[in-house]
């Protein structure tokens, strides 16, 4: 089979699956502009804004470019913290069972929290801004996180532990050498719902925390001007920035560690 | 070098009731420095389980474990172990696995380097040092699990049926190949199996450890000079002396 041939195949399936996709959507914006006499934006009305929108167009007042990197950069930095401190956290009480036990119904607990619930907590401790928005991010992309991580470890094969030990690993050694590897398909799963947790909040965070950028922001901005087609362009930006990041972070990141090393994936 | 005295180790019982499982009893033993024992019994006799208290990885229920004159707490690289899997760290390659134990005691970059080349090329394995292990045969992991363990340079090899899971082939020429290494470094060696042939091929002394309620059933000093000759009368009679022995004691044992 050739390079060509190869992808044919691998894109039919893809192409087919948007293509109807794409169909039902130009159905549903019939049926509503029929039933209700309200414009529904259309598959190719979504993609010219988008594309005046990529060309220029500002929306509220600033760039799409602008939106984006806002949005991008408050999702970091709360996808960061959540990301460092959930992995330290599984790791942790994932080798130390009393934390484990004294903890762990926390986290369980505050995974059913929707991350926008945590809005009271936000504007109290941070007032309303930025910060406020990193929390939220933050609070809604831990518990994946830590629970993913946490389960990983305890799946650790004991002899990798023992065979470590045995050749002198102690304490942080064991940690981050044995433990953070082995449960590495758990951690890179736990990762990836934290970050798809995190991208949902920063939208409707930003929706509510006037922010004054972002997408999220010009969603509901957009809402209030009746500028729908260009709401609809901002959620297809969202949906392809975590195709992106699936497509340019998560899956190399696994070729080159768990797929290299024959390691199982987590379920 | 080791000594076990009184051992005894009782598993509690799975369902939390009053009699637990008992593993060992009263088991008494030493192994002398530079002697290469082997340990023989059915399987669920607790050849692992005795090798595990040696390594520090489980407690005794009761009696104590010597090592160096030292009761043993923890595991150490002192007591370098080779399992019945290699269990090497999949991560690694094979030059990152030998060079773990060095990298964990703080040696430089440099010299570990060094060091886990040579323990590489001393169990044959140069050439392969940036492989993974899961490209490597049963044969070669084994090797490389036995090198990161030589390059600590450990005052006993404890071995649980390292090649049990090997092909005969692979099985007899890592057997000479451990046969060399000892020879010419002359390190303590616990070896654990219940394969007759290759107890009596490899051992000094050959201990016939019997169910928990007969303990140490036998000893033999296998008084062979090596090389011993596989095929040869000599290797034979000690053979079907130590199959009569295990002949006497009940087979499958329950875990």
């Amino acid at each position: 089979m050739n390079m060509f041939e190869r992808t044919r195949r691998r894109a039919a399936p893809v192409l087919v699956a948007a293509g109807l996709a794409a169909g039902a959507w130009y159905a549903v914006a019939f049926l509503v502009g029929w039933a209700r006499g309200v414009a529904f934006p259309t598959p190719h009305e979504t993609a010219a804004e988008l594309a005046r929108l990529l060309a220029g167009r500002t929306l509220s007042g600033h760039l799409i470019y602008r939106h984006v990197g806002a949005s991008l950069a408050r999702w970091a930095a709360g996808f960061g913290i959540a990301a460092a401190a959930g992995t330290a956290y599984g790791l942790l009480a994932g080798w130390w069972r009393g934390l484990e036990r004294a903890t762990a119904p926390l986290v369980h607990a505050a995974q059913t929290v929707p991350g926008l619930a945590w809005i009271h907590a936000a504007l109290l401790l941070f007032g309303i801004g930025e910060r406020a928005t990193v929390f939220m991010i933050a609070a809604a992309a831990f518990p994946p996180v830590a629970v993913s991580v946490l389960g990983g470890v305890k799946r650790v094969d004991a002899t990798y532990v023992r065979a470590a030990r045995m050749m002198g690993a102690r304490g942080p050694t064991l940690l981050l050498r044995v433990l953070l590897p082995g449960a590495l398909p758990h951690v890179l799963s736990g990762l990836r719902v934290g970050l798809g947790n995190g991208w949902r909040v920063v939208v409707a965070a930003e929706m509510i925390v006037g922010t004054g950028t972002g997408l999220g922001y010009s969603i509901i901005q957009a809402r209030w001007t009746l500028d729908y087609t260009s709401g609809f362009a901002c959620v297809a930006i969202i949906c392809l920035v975590g195709l992106a990041v699936e497509r340019c972070v998560f899956a190399p990141l696994e070729r080159r560690t768990v797929e290299r090393w024959h390691m199982p994936r987590a379920a | 070098m080791i000594r076990l005295e009184n051992i005894a180790k009782c598993y509690p019982a799975a369902n939390g009731g009053p009699d637990g499982h008992v593993v060992l009893r009263d088991v008494s033993l030493a192994v002398a420095p530079g002697e290469l024992l082997c340990v023989l019994g059915p399987s669920g006799c607790g050849k692992s389980t005795l090798l595990n208290l040696v390594a520090g990885f489980i407690r005794p229920t009761s009696g104590r474990v010597l090592f160096a004159g030292r009761e043993v707490a923890a595991p150490g690289p002192d007591r370098g172990v080779v399992f019945q899997d290699p269990t090497l760290l999949p991560w690694l390659t094979v030059r990152r696995n030998v060079e773990f134990g060095l990298r964990a005691a703080g040696v430089p970059a440099e010299r570990r380097r060094g060091l886990a080349a040579e323990a590489v090329r001393l169990v044959g394995l140069d050439g392969f040092e940036d492989a993974y292990p899961h490209v490597l045969s049963g044969g070669m992991r084994q090797r490389a699990a036995l090198a990161r363990v030589l390059v600590l340079r450990p005052e006993a090899l404890l071995m649980d049926e390292p090649f049990g899971a090997l092909d005969a082939n692979s099985r007899e020429r890592l057997q000479d190949e451990l046969l060399g290494i000892w020879q010419a470094h002359r390190r303590t060696v616990l070896f654990v199996t219940h394969h007759v042939e290759e107890a009596a091929y490899l051992a000094d002394r050959v201990v016939l450890l019997g169910p928990p309620a007969a303990g140490i059933r036998d000893e033999m000093t296998v008084e062979l000079p090596r090389p011993r000759d596989r095929d040869g009368d000599a290797l034979r009679r000690v053979i079907r002396q130590l199959r009569a022995c295990l002949d006497g004691m009940p087979c499958c044992l329950c875990r």
